[in-house]
Order: C-alpha cells, then structure tokens, then sequence
C-alpha cells in the first residue's frame, strides 16, 4: 500500500519484485479499480472504487453474487478486459509493479509465468479440437530452462502428476472431451502452475464440479499453495467455501465493496447487512431455517392436509440401462426403489451420473423403464400409454433446472403460466385468468408481470413464473429437477421458501432432485441417496444426516465446506493464529452463525 | 461403417434428383418434338411423325420411358440432344474441363479472400478499419456478379491488356474468370468464417490461451482457426451451387464454352435430354462435395470421430 511512488516506474525492475516478495509490500495490490462498459451516456459502471491487496502464499477471496462484480475484478487483474471493450481505472500492482497500464507485449512476459488463471467452467477452458498435451505444451514453454521438447514434456507430466492425474501419459494424449470435469479441472489447474505462476486467479474453481470433487480440487489447490507457496485470488459465490479456505475476504455488491477484513472476524461479526444476509442465505449454515414453517405444515395448519403415511409416489426396483453406439452398457438405475408419502419431501441426492435425473424423467413418463414400475396414488406410469399420461400429468408437473433455458423468450409470463390450463382445456377464458392470477400470488409474482417476457425477469423470478406454471394445474405431486442450483444464494432461499410454504399451504407432495446436501437438509423429510444408478443410502433425512451409514455418504456429508470448517477448527486455529486474529476462527465463525 | 452409410446415401439422392428431375420435365405439357413435329412448315407425314416418336420412345407410358431412361443411364448412355443430335455424353463431356477450371480457381479465390478477411477481422479489432474489413462481404454479396465481370474485363482486358478476350481458355482469362466468380461465393464463407471467428474468440478456451501468455498470432493460428474451420468448411459445401449456378453467369459473360453455356443453350432450345443431364450432373457434383465433406468434418473435430467412452 506505501509503494505508490512505484506506479510512476512501470519498468520496476525484477530485482524490485524479489524484494518485495519478502518485504512488506504484498503480492497483489489493487486500488481504486474502477471498470466500466460503453461510452458516456450508455455507460455501464460494473465495478466501483474496489481495494484490496493479496500478500504472497495467502488466500483473498472475493465473494459475491452473480453481477457483483468479482469475476470482472479478476478479469481486470489479469489484464483480459480491454479485448472485452471495457474501460479499466485505477492501480493494479504485481510485486509492486504497476501493471494496469502496461502495453500487451510488454505484459506477456508476466501471463502465466507470474500470473496463473484457473477458469470457471472446465468443459469450455479448453481447446475442443486440440488433445491435453498439445496445449499443456504451450504452457510448458513459458519456462526459460524447457529448451528442449523433452525437457517440456517432462514439466507436463510432473505438472499432470502434482495436479493429482495418476495417468499422465493417457490424459496428455486425450481430447478434453473425453475427460471428466474433475479432470478437466486438475488439467487447467496443471497448466496454471507448470510456469511457477506467483498468483493464481481463480474464478469459481470448483462451481461446475461434482461436490466430492470439488473438496478433492480445493484441497489440491491449498496443498499446493503450502507447497508452492503462490499467492491465490479466490473467486466465489460460495460464502462456506470461502470461509474455509480464505484468510482474507472481501464481500462485493453491485460492484462496490460491502466489506473487507480477516475471513474469521468478517464471518464472526459481519458488520455489513449485505454480508449477514448472504451468511442467513447459506443452506449449509442453516440445517433448521424452515423448520417453522415445516412443524406446521405437519399440524396442518397451512390448509393442506397434514403428511399422511401413505405414499403419493412409489419406485420399486426401478432399473434403466443405456447403450452406447459402442455396444457399451450404462447402467443409470439399478433397482431402485422408494417411496414419497402424502405432503413430504423426498430427496433424490447424487453426483453426475449417479441416474437421479433419469429416475425424475422416469416418473414423468419421458423416459421408458427395463424393469420395475412407477406407481402414483397407484396409477402406473407407462410411456407406452400416452392417454393415461396425459391424465397422470395433471397431477404430476415438473420444475426445471434452469430457468434460463426453460421458458420460451417469445412468450408472455402470462401465456407462459396458462399454457397448461390451455392444453388441458380448463374451464372459460375468466377462470384460467382467475387461475393464473392465483398461481402467480402463490409463487409471489407481482401480477404487472404479466405481460413481461422471460429475458425482462431476473433468476428467481423465472424460477418462480416456472413453478407458477407447473402450479397452475393444481397438481398433487412437483417433481423439482435442481430447481435452485443456478441461482444466488439469497435468490435460492426465497424459491425454497416458496416450496415450503407451498407445500404446507396445499398439502404438495416433492420428489428434489439435487446434488446440494445443504439444500437437502433444509427441506427434505426423508431421502435416497444414489450413486451409479444404485441406492446407497436411504431414510430419514434427520436419521441420515445425523448418522450416515455408508462410507460414499459419509464423504459427501463431509463435502459440505461448512461441516469441514466446524470439523477442522481446531487445525485451523493454529494455521492461521499468525494472522494476528484473536476474535476466533473460520471454524468458530461458522458455529456462532448456526447457532 | 458410417462412411459407407453416408455414400449409400449420396447415391440414393442422386438417383432421386435423376427420377425427380424426369418426372417433371415429362410433365411439362408439350414435349420439344412434338412441337417440333406438329410445326406445319416442317411438314412431317404422319409415319415420319410416329416414327421419330417411337425413336425418341414418348409413345410409350412414362414410367416405361423412365425405366428405359435409367436403363441408359445406368450403361452410360444419356441419350441425343434433341437440337444438334450430338450423344448428350460427349456434349457433357466436352464442356467440364473447362467450367472445372473455373470452379475450382474461383474456389481457390474465394477461400484465399475468406481467410484474409477472417484473420483482418480478428486483428484489425473494432475500430474503424476493422468494421470496414467486416462491412466488405455484404458488399461483396450485393455486387452483381455480371457487373464485376465487366468491370473487371473493362478495366484489365479492354484497357490494361491483362488478358485476352478474344480466346477465353487461357489462364489469365480463367483466373479473372474465376475472380469474377469467386466475390460473391468468398462472401458468403467470409460470413461464417468471421462469425465463427467471433464465437471462438469469446470462448473461455481462447481467453484461457491468452491468459498463459501466448503471443496474438499463436493465439489465432492454434486456438481460433481450426474451431472456427468446421462451419467454414461446412458452408464451402453449400457454395458449391453458387458456384454452378454463377458459372452460366460468368461463362456467358467471358465467352466460355462450359456447362453453363450448354444449359443456357439447353433451356432455351427445350433440349430435355442434355437438361436432365446436366441438372443430374449438378446434383452429382454437389452431394459428392457435401459428402467429401462429412467425411472430412470428423479429422477437424475429434468430437465428431466414433465416441470412446468418456470417462
């Protein structure tokens, strides 16, 4: 922060920055960013007056929700904005070395040899039509000493080896598209760190990943932090995860910063009202938000009818296998049953392929069975009778992941939420209005939507028009596909709220399919948890969550980060005492936050 | 295994072309003989008239003469024009070297000019420039093709001397020929190639190669050409037909005796036989380009190749 004379001498030579490294002067300072978009009166202020500094071999974490801010913060400081035709002000400064002004060829040198970036989403980060190798080669040739190609090739394949891929020699000679994400990942975070980067920026490292793979992938990052001793810019919309792994965060809104400090004391005493309603929205922290609501849902109070024991839905030995071109067998559903009882929430919790999604299009009749059936309020569903799906489907509606792709931009809210009444010829003109109307106030929905089309609504309020429509029909039983995981946490805690109250006040019946144990938690009764299209676990959600049985749900559970912050305190106290923290820990914030 | 389904395919179109285009030149009403035929000043008797009938075979049913047709066609024999009683083969035959040439030079060119503007649009950026080098296909397109043409013969054959237009089969003549012919056609690949450009460009692959330091032109040699390839290569199949189609055009315009010269002559003397050959010949020639294609495609893209297991 002192170092300001050092903005005026672009060419601060490297022996500066090996001083710094060790001196005073942090690894990363930004001051005063500023970044906007277009000119003059279209001009679009995305990140306002923002400071912070990272010093060497620590973690900041910059959180946020989505249009925050925080992935343009970390475009901005490595240097990727202006092909976007933003306007960036302000001072970034790398070992002391103003860097913000600096001409392409002149900051070249620093990309990946200083300054490391891991991506987002692993599935795009990548070359499609060029194999691993090719382009870890590429980074491999940022080192000074790689002269020879030998001599590089051995750098990818160290590089591959430290990122944790135990085949180095497969996946260089792979395409991306025949990897996994998790892979993917520890490919990009192996390029990242084959030019012995100082920095790393990364943006949501682990947000497209699987939540067991995701702990392997932080806990990879934070070994070779120790190891390496690089510098990391977190970027996370995951206020769990960066309570666990930052020493420092910064909390943005609207591009501004809400507050700043020492990850344990920001957690422990927000002083923001902007921070403590992320910390309130975060499933994981809170296991019993909706209890209220869900005790009287059980006395009955709400209108709907209290849960009954008899089941609403039942799986017994359900099985699906597809084949590939290749002759290959998958098997998605393995004899899988359970059972939904009358005004409960059943979830269905598994990673990527563990067939959650497959058995949900199951039981919407969108997907044909091998064996075993599916039974609502004991109507078969059968794909092969379209008659007797159409009349099941009045009871059984679906709610899609993703309220991006799931409402037709050329329709009206209103035509939206009434296309069902339509296609099902309910009642007169007046009546489905009536009906739309209702289901609109159901989900929340100011009424003036109406005439607005999906592309002028935000996250929640698509998911919401999407509910408003599965709604309409007046079902028995929702089958709720991750209606939640591409939204915000504050966003997602309204939608769920919706659902709990909706259920108390109509007596719904859920099948939740999700991969978030933090959501799970919150709103479920009882669960199966599936892996390989096989039921590992099943029970009680309290039961479960409580006591898991089963090792791969034991792992899952402990893939939570807030439950690893509670479990680790006492490790953590001592790693980060240094940091001269003496109101608590990450681990302790956390707690105080449940309690 | 899938190549051969794909060429079982390609023939089967154009078996369909052939039957399709004979079924709608026999419902035309009044065939060319017969018109030639009922002409009171040609004063056939009426033997003469059934004769040359049956030798043409129309006094038979239509399907018969079609399966007569395919019969022919099968061992080779497309039939005698009806306006210069040439075998329609040889009259075929004579004009493809040279429409051959034309193609495939303004295919070159078009290519040539596709991937200058591509890469100029790319590095040019957003400024003025570079919205000059964007704006140049849609003027490309808008420019009639005969009006290049003779732009073209005004200026580098009548006053530069660059070429000959007395004897059209030499090779400056083709090459700005083929220019001619090929603008419009670079255009229209010009427009997927920068548009695929651009997507490629605001991938997070390409922002990712740039963040590990590698120079601009690297940039765009390993990471934005050969995704950007598979539309581009895609459309070239498409532009084939605008280059038969623009060859008539421009063969007519340089003087060049080519297919499209033929079916110029073709369409307007009712020749049904030499028609049919050359719209089958057209239809032959496009699906065997598309085909080529497709099966090119997967050595671009290895997602496009037989999927192995992912794991």
């Amino acid at each position: 922060m002192t170092s300001a004379d050092t903005d005026t001498r672009p060419d601060a030579g490297s022996t500066t920055a090996g001083d710094t490294e060790h001196g005073t002067a942090p690894l990363l300072t930004v001051e005063h960013l500023r970044v906007t978009y277009g000119e003059r009166a279209a001009a679009r202020e995305v990140v306002r007056d923002v400071s912070f500094s990272v010093p060497a071999g620590s973690t900041l974490a910059l959180i946020g929700e989505s249009g925050s801010g925080k992935s343009t913060i970390a475009r901005a400081v490595l240097r990727l904005l202006e092909r976007r035709g933003a306007r960036v002000e302000g001072s970034v400064r790398l070992r002391g070395r103003e860097i913000s002004r600096l001409r392409e060829h002149a900051l070249r040198p620093l990309r990946g040899r200083v300054l490391g970036f891991v991506p987002q989403d692993p599935g795009s980060a990548l070359n499609p039509v060029r194999t691993i190798g090719s382009q870890a080669l590429e980074a491999a040739a940022l080192v000074p000493e790689a002269r020879s190609r030998a001599a590089r090739e051995a750098l990818v394949r160290e590089g591959l080896e430290r990122a944790g891929l135990t085949d180095p020699e497969r996946i260089a000679a792979s395409y991306p598209h025949q990897l996994s994400g998790g892979q993917l990942q520890r490919v990009l975070i192996a390029l990242a760190i084959i030019p012995g980067p100082a920095l790393l920026v990364a943006d949501e490292p682990t947000s497209a990943l699987d939540v067991t793979v995701q702990k392997q992938i932080l806990d990879l990052l934070t070994s070779l932090q120790d190891e390496l001793g690089i510098g990391l810019l977190l970027i996370t919309h995951d206020l769990a995860l960066a309570a666990e792994r930052s020493q420092q965060v910064v909390v943005l809104s609207g591009g501004t910063i809400q507050e700043a400090g020492p990850t344990a004391e920001v957690f422990a005493h927000p002083r923001s009202e902007y921070t403590r309603r992320l910390q309130a929205d975060v499933p994981g922290l809170h296991p019993d938000r909706f209890a209220d609501l869900r005790a009287a849902r059980d006395l009955g109070e709400g209108g709907g009818a209290p849960p009954a024991t008899a089941p609403r839905v039942t799986a017994r030995d359900i099985t699906r296998t597809f084949r590939s071109t290749g002759g290959h067998e998958i098997r998605a559903l393995h004899g899988v049953s359970f059972s939904i009882a009358r005004g409960t929430t059943h979830a269905l919790v598994g990673e990527s392929g563990s067939g959650k999604t497959t058995a949900a299009r199951a039981l919407l009749g969108l997907e044909r069975l091998d064996a075993g059936a599916l039974e609502v309020d004991g109507r078969t569903v059968d794909p092969s009778d379209p008659r007797a799906l159409r009349a099941l489907r009045r009871d059984l509606q679906l709610v899609h992941q993703n309220p991006f792709t799931s409402l037709d931009p050329r329709f009206t809210v209103g035509r939206i939420v009434r296309e069902p009444l339509d296609m099902y010829r309910v009642g007169d003109a007046a009546a489905r209005e009536e009906r739309v109307s209702w289901a609109l106030a159901a989900v929340r929905l100011d009424e003036e939507l109406l005439g607005r089309r999906p592309t002028a609504l935000s996250g929640g309020q698509r998911q919401r028009v999407a509910i408003a429509r599965a709604l309409v029909l007046r079902p028995e039983v929702l089958v709720l596909d991750e209606p939640t995981s591409a939204l915000d946490v504050t966003v997602q805690a309204g939608i769920l709220e919706v659902l709990v109250r909706l259920q108390k006040d109509l007596g719904l019946t859920y099948l939740f399919i999700s991969h978030d144990l933090g959501v799970v938690r919150q709103v479920a009764d009882t669960l199966t948890v599936l892996r390989r299209g096989e039921v590992v676990e099943e029970g009680e959600a309290v039961r479960v969550f409580a006591d898991p049985q089963h090792e791969y749900t034991q792992r899952l559970l402990a893939s939570i980060p807030a439950h690893v912050a509670g479990a680790e305190r006492t490790t953590r106290t001592q790693s980060t005492g240094s940091t001269g923290s003496t109101a608590s820990t990450p681990g302790d914030g956390i707690l105080e936050a449940t309690a | 295994m899938i190549a051969l389904k794909r060429v079982g395919q390609a023939v089967l179109v154009i078996a369909l072309a052939y039957v399709l285009v004979f079924l709608v030149l026999a419902a035309i009403p009044g065939d060319p003989v017969s018109a030639q035929l009922e002409n009171p000043q040609a004063g056939y008797s009426e033997a003469e008239k059934a004769q040359i009938r049956s030798f043409y075979g129309l006094d038979k049913p239509v399907l018969v003469q079609l399966l007569i047709s395919i019969g022919n066609a099968l061992r080779g024999d497309l039939g005698i024009s009806l306006s210069t009683s040439a075998p329609v083969s040889s009259t075929i035959g004579e004009a493809i070297p040279s429409t051959l040439a034309l193609a495939a030079t303004a295919l070159v060119f078009a290519l040539l000019i596709a991937l200058i503007l591509g890469f100029a649009s790319q590095s040019l950026g957003e400024g003025r420039l570079g919205g000059l080098v964007r704006s140049l296909p849609t003027v490309f397109l808008s420019t009639p093709n005969f009006l290049i043409g003779l732009v073209l013969i005004q200026v580098f054959a009548v006053q530069l001397g660059a070429f000959s237009i007395i004897d059209p089969e030499t090779a400056g003549s083709t090459a700005f020929a083929a220019l001619t012919l090929a603008i419009p056609v670079s255009a229209q690949i010009a427009q997927v190639f920068i548009t695929a450009l651009d997507t490629t460009t605001a991938l997070d692959h390409t922002e990712v190669a740039l963040s590990r330091g590698l120079a601009p032109v690297r940039v765009f040699a390993r990471h934005l050409l050969r995704p950007s390839l598979l539309p581009t290569v895609t459309v070239c199949g498409l532009v084939v037909g605008e280059l038969l189609g623009g060859s008539l055009i421009t063969e007519t315009i340089f003087g060049r005796a080519g297919i499209g010269t033929v079916v110029q002559k073709a369409v307007t003397s009712q020749d049904v036989p030499v028609l049919q050959a050359a719209v089958v010949l057209s239809a032959a020639v496009f699906v065997g380009v598309n085909l080529v294609i497709d099966l090119v495609l997967p050595l671009l893209d290895p997602r496009l190749r037989a999927p192995r297991e992912a794991s």
